[in-house]
């Protein structure tokens, strides 16, 4: 009696273990990622025009189920960040059908001039410029959140989608904003403040981004107290 | 000195005092007490006299020539800090003193939101410098041509009562000089050498500093003070100091 009993707990053990060892397998999708079916497995980042602008592989050929041929190689050259050597490699190029904009129209996928932080990296905290002056900011969420302004209402007409490049150039100043340029373009009065009043909004000062500076510093890393 | 020669000392009180000396004692505490309230008085009524009409000098009147003085516009000021910059290039200003630095102020406006107000202090070169009065080798004074507040780093001692007295918190105690050191207009580095304007004032992007001689009446700081209209204020000018930098809003 005892030897049967032994016996069959061991199966049922035995069964039981190979039953849950089973459905614990990966699912299809978690298998070992075959990059020669389904292209680089890690993202794909472009620097030019802009920076910090990204594809990803696995959710064109993996889950859309696209093949090699839909991009390469008429819209794309096999080859990781050949793109971004193009001068036509820009939003304006996608408007037109190149690139991206080949399926990203509208129709086959969601227009490029739309959900623009699909591949563009969207700054969490405020972008900070130094020339021509230093101490001034501004925040995204400002615009973006509270005021609902989508991407468009600045971007690419206004600045380029990206932290740092405005003040590149020479006639980032207040009397181009005044002209209408930049954030004239809203802010003169009507649509929002003007930009000759209400000037430590923006310009909050050395002082100002140095604080900021530590605020961040001590919510992201620690204080290392 | 032995007991029995203590006991025959007359005493001391005022009992075997003689009248006379009482008397003569009385009279120098009363032309102590004298002294002290005449210098009281004095001092009050001097300071009722000067400033009644408000704190821009009155037309015409300007002890020094040229009158520098700097005008400040207050509400342009954003704390860029090319100013301070340009001072310390300029004048070899180490990091751990300031000749001008900016202050921040922060008010409620509508909306329950704060505003940022920037506020550059600098010497006020005083008509009336706390630290002149204080300086006990006169390393320090007023020029009697241009009314700066200037330094001779030769005779400072660095005892800094100057840095104590002074309303605006103004100077500093330079290591490398071993005298203490303030803002003097850039005179020595810039107009002496025929500038015009004082190194802050040429770096100012926001056109927030404005340098000159107020007994022109064609000079800005001259129109910027007599604006119809305009608020003009100085800082502390309960100190007594009569400063020269003026603050307006316009």
């Amino acid at each position: 009696m005892k030897k049967i009993l032994t016996i069959i707990s061991s199966l049922l053990v035995l069964v039981s273990y190979v039953v849950i060892a089973a459905s614990n397998q990966p699912a299809a999708d978690q298998e070992p990622y075959d990059e020669d079916t389904y292209g680089p497995e890690a993202r794909i980042i472009w620097n030019k025009p802009v920076k910090g602008a990204f594809f990803d592989h696995k959710t064109h050929t993996m889950d859309m189920e696209l093949d090699c041929e839909s991009c390469h190689d008429e819209l794309f050259e096999m080859e990781t960040g050949a793109a971004e050597a193009y001068d036509d490699f820009n939003m304006a190029a996608m408007a037109d059908g190149l690139y991206c904009g080949a399926c990203h129209d509208g129709s086959s996928a969601f227009s490029s001039d739309t959900q623009c932080a699909s591949c563009h990296l969207v700054p969490e905290g405020p972008i900070v410029w130094t020339k021509p002056v230093k101490g001034v900011i501004f925040e995204h969420e400002t615009h973006t959140e509270e005021m609902g302004l989508d991407c468009e209402s600045c971007h690419s007409d206004l600045f380029l989608m990206q932290a740092g490049a405005a003040q590149e150039n020479d006639d980032f100043n207040m009397e181009s904003l005044y002209e209408g340029n930049y954030c004239g373009a809203c802010h003169d009065g009507s649509t929002a403040f003007a930009s000759n009043t209400r000037c430590t909004s923006c310009h909050i000062g050395v002082r100002g981004v140095a604080r900021l500076m530590g605020e961040k510093a001590e919510t992201s890393h620690g204080s290392g107290h | 000195m032995k007991i029995k020669e203590l006991e025959k000392l007359q005493a001391e009180s005022p009992d075997t005092l003689p009248s006379a000396e009482r008397r003569s004692l009385l009279k120098i505490g009363l032309a102590v007490t004298g002294v002290y309230l005449g210098g009281t008085i004095l001092s009050l009524t001097s300071v009722k006299n000067v400033r009644a009409e408000g704190v821009v000098p009155k037309m015409g009147k300007y002890p020094f020539s040229p009158h520098y003085s700097m005008v400040i516009r207050e509400h342009l000021c954003i704390d860029c800090e090319l100013c301070k910059e340009a001072c310390v290039e300029t004048n070899n200003v180490p990091p751990y003193g300031f000749r001008t630095t900016i202050l921040e102020r922060r008010r409620d406006i509508v909306g329950g939101e704060q505003e940022t107000i920037f506020m550059p202090v600098l010497c006020n070169h005083c008509n009336r410098p706390p630290c002149v009065r204080v300086c006990p080798t006169t390393a320090t004074w007023k020029d009697k041509k241009t009314g700066i507040v200037v330094m001779n780093n030769g005779r400072c001692i660095g005892c800094k009562t100057c840095m104590a007295a002074c309303p605006y918190n103004a100077r500093y105690f330079n290591e490398e000089k071993r005298a203490v050191d303030k803002c003097n207009f850039c005179w020595d580095t810039r107009l002496s050498q025929g500038e015009e304007n004082t190194a802050c004032v040429e770096a100012c992007p926001a056109d927030v500093r404005v340098f000159g001689d107020l007994s022109d009446p064609s000079s800005r700081v001259f129109e910027l003070l007599h604006a119809p209209e305009t608020i003009v204020w100085v800082l502390r000018p309960e100190a007594g100091a009569v400063p020269n930098v003026y603050y307006t809003n316009a």
